[in-house]
């Protein structure tokens, strides 16, 4: 840069607010977007005014509901989002209205001098930052239509016709109550991109899904924020993971378990350690129908015994009150298990109830010496049975492995029933519900 | 990537289950009876078990 | 790098062209439109009062563009029904001029691209698509707009254009173009959008309660 530059005679004065008053009702009125605004509405009186008319043209008047509520982030507030401070210089309410319900929403207009504008919208609670967009999305026609915007795509999910019904503060464009514009909302939550056709101009605009907390933190206002009402059409599902990562995440455990069960199946010993068949007579003579079995041994580490009792029994059963007794230690384990096993015909056609056969595992038994103890009861009505004592050492239970996989199952089927009934929450407020509440 | 919690949690239910497999642990109803005496092999009458693995008809149908 | 020293026409005050490819400059004092022939300057026209307008940009700003710096040496005024925009004349560092578009804090860099073949203003519509630079344009708005005036150093003259029309164009790919219909030849300029922030903008103007 040259030092030759002839000094500016009156250098440029720095853009200032402008303070003028209403023509209307005299009131004071702040234009603070430097020659930007188009638009003004005095908040006193309701009158719309032509910001760029020195006079400042009367162009509407409107009344305002009574009641109706003050912005929640008042006009002229200052606040940071995303690192550049705006103010709040316009708000809107603008409605829909389906199945003869009026939907209401807010929009706030944002600015800032170098940055320009942004736009803030509410809707019974839930927020969204709003810019226009630079590029054109691409859209696509179907059975729900799309748009394809910065490489994400964006589902279709409501057009309606909108309706101004207040506006206060000032707008670089025409504002007028009662304008209608068409508004087309397509969502890739947590981002939505907004299509509006009114007064023949098209805009497309892409908000993303603002928490209040955040709201409240960069403009600074005073206490909590509302909790958001039912479900957004941007609003983000609150699962931190993806449905897809879950049921990967359970299919990679299920392999595993898979895995443990063979690996356990392979190194299980499963020794057969004592086997004999018996006979029991019911109709005996009285006499100690107890006995013990010979001494047999347990070797290994601290696992389990499994005692198969099969027993050639119809219509009947047979009562086995057992004691694995540790020769040594006197420690011993007691239990009792039946095995009983009827069948027939009736109406329905034949039908077993039962099984010729029981199985149990005597948990955690040290290696030893043991014996078991044999007090077998039957049905006195019945004749003879034979039945047969089969021990293992050292089996796998599968039933565990069932358990487990309960156990991963479990949390992932609740993860996705959430899931599926957020989305379903979401939809249900657009033109594509989920489910069709109608049928059936 | 993966719900770190969850594959956690997936681990120590496959840890149970190893545990459970390796110490022959097992859900069936048992008493444990300490000092069972020798005697028992000679008089197996004489040998009570806890009381509360009473025997119950279970007739069928 | 000499800059040439003149003396206003009309004034007499002392007139420096920063910039060797600027044709045509504005007198500070009297507001005097010169232009420079091979001898001397020539005064062609006057600049009424700029209204005020609310760019950020000013004279002497600067800035990056593509790893490039820029100074910001003149502007074109327009305003349309919908309010105004600048075409703020930048010169990069290595001499070339292009444009920077300045419209309610929407930024855009263009550079001219001669040598088109380019419809007539009667022949264009929204929705029509034209090809340049092997990248495909569909007309987005066409605005009829009045020229309000100028200020500092162009590389073309330019004054007192009665309706110009203008139309914009976009790419799917960010990329937008703009047909000039000022002079009989429409001009062809083909450029981009660009963040406020990524321009690195220095110089910039003060706002009132604004830092």
């Amino acid at each position: 840069m040259s030092t030759g530059t002839p000094p500016l005679p009156n250098p440029p004065a720095k853009p200032q607010v402008k303070s003028l008053h209403c023509p209307q009702c005299g009131a004071a009125i702040t234009l603070r977007s430097f020659q930007q605004a188009v638009t003004v509405v005095c908040e006193s009186c309701h009158s719309v005014l032509d910001a760029r008319d020195p006079t400042l043209k009367i162009l509407q008047q409107f009344q305002a509901a009574t009641g109706e509520l003050a912005p929640i982030v008042p006009l002229g507030t200052r606040g940071k989002l995303r690192g550049t401070d705006y103010e709040v210089i316009g708000f809107q309410r603008r409605s829909i209205e389906s199945d003869g319900v009026r939907y209401d929403w807010h929009e706030y207009l944002l600015f800032n001098p170098y940055k320009g504008f942004r736009y803030l919208s509410e809707y019974q609670g839930h927020w969204n930052d709003i810019t226009v967009c630079k590029d054109l999305p691409i859209l696509r026609t179907g059975l729900v239509p799309s748009a394809n915007y910065l490489g994400e795509v964006y589902r279709h999910f409501q057009t309606a016709e909108a309706t101004t019904g207040y506006v206060i503060g000032e707008f670089p464009w025409q504002v007028r109550v009662g304008e209608r514009a068409t508004v087309t909302d397509y969502v890739h939550p947590p981002r939505v991109l907004s299509c509006e056709q009114g007064s023949g101009e098209t805009t497309w605009s892409v908000g993303e899904y603002t928490y209040p907390q955040e709201i409240w933190k960069a403009f600074n206002l005073p206490g909590q924020p509302p909790e958001p009402i039912g479900v957004f059409e941007n609003q983000p599902a609150p699962a931190t993971v993806s449905l897809r990562q879950a049921w990967l995440a359970f299919l990679l455990l299920t392999v595993f378990l898979l895995g443990l069960m063979a690996f356990n199946d392979m190194v299980a010993s499963k020794e057969p350690v004592f086997s004999a068949n018996y006979q029991l007579a019911p109709g005996a003579p009285k006499g100690e129908a107890s006995f013990v079995t010979d001494v047999f041994e347990l070797k290994g580490r601290t696992s389990n015994v499994e005692i198969k009792t099969a027993a050639n029994v119809s219509n009947s059963w047979i009562y086995l009150n057992y004691a694995l007794i540790n020769q040594d230690t006197g420690k011993a384990w007691d239990f009792g298990r039946e095995v009983s096993y009827y069948s027939g015909r009736d109406s329905d056609g034949s039908w077993t109830e039962g099984s010729r056969s029981d199985t149990v595992i005597v948990p955690s038994v040290p290696p030893g010496h043991y014996y078991l103890r044999i007090e077998p009861e039957a049905d006195a009505r019945h004749p003879q049975i034979s039945y047969s004592v089969l021990i293992r050492r050292d089996v796998p239970v599968f039933k565990f492995y069932g358990y487990a996989l309960l156990a991963l199952f479990l949390p992932v089927l609740y993860v996705t029933f959430k899931s599926i009934s957020f989305e379903r929450a979401r939809w249900s407020e657009s033109d594509h519900p989920i489910l069709q509440t109608e049928s059936d | 990537m993966f719900s770190p919690l969850y594959l956690l949690y997936g681990f120590f239910v496959l840890g149970c289950v190893g545990m459970a497999e390796y110490r022959g642990w097992s859900m069936d109803a048992m008493n444990e009876v300490k000092n069972v005496p020798r005697s028992i092999r000679d008089n197996p009458g004489a040998y009570r078990g806890i009381y509360s693995s009473y025997h119950h008809y279970t007739g069928g149908k | 790098m000499t800059q040439p020293i003149a003396n206003c026409p009309n004034c007499g005050a002392k007139i420096v062209f920063q910039w060797s490819s600027s044709v045509q400059t504005v007198c500070t004092y009297c507001k005097s439109i010169l232009v420079r022939t091979d001898i001397d300057l020539k005064k062609v026209g006057q600049v009424a009062d700029l209204p005020p307008d609310s760019s950020p940009i000013q004279l002497n700003t600067e800035g990056i563009y593509r790893n490039k710096a820029f100074a910001v040496a003149g502007r074109i005024l327009y305003e349309y029904e919908q309010g105004g925009w600048n075409e703020w004349h930048i010169v990069m560092n290595d001499g070339a001029s292009a444009w920077l578009s300045d419209a309610q804090d929407e930024y855009a860099i263009s550079f001219a691209f001669p040598d088109q073949i380019l419809p007539a203003a009667t022949q264009i519509e929204v929705g029509q698509q034209c090809t340049w630079n092997n990248q495909t344009f569909t007309v987005t708005v066409i605005t009829q707009a009045h020229y309000k005036g100028v200020e500092g150093e162009l590389p073309f003259q330019y004054w007192d254009k009665t309706d110009v029309t203008f139309v914009d164009l976009r790419s799917q790919t960010g990329k937008f173009a703009t047909l000039d219909y000022s002079d009989e030849q429409p001009a062809l300029y083909l450029g981009e959008f660009v963040e406020f922030d990524d321009l690195k903008l220095k110089n910039l103007r003060q706002f009132e309660g604004w830092s």
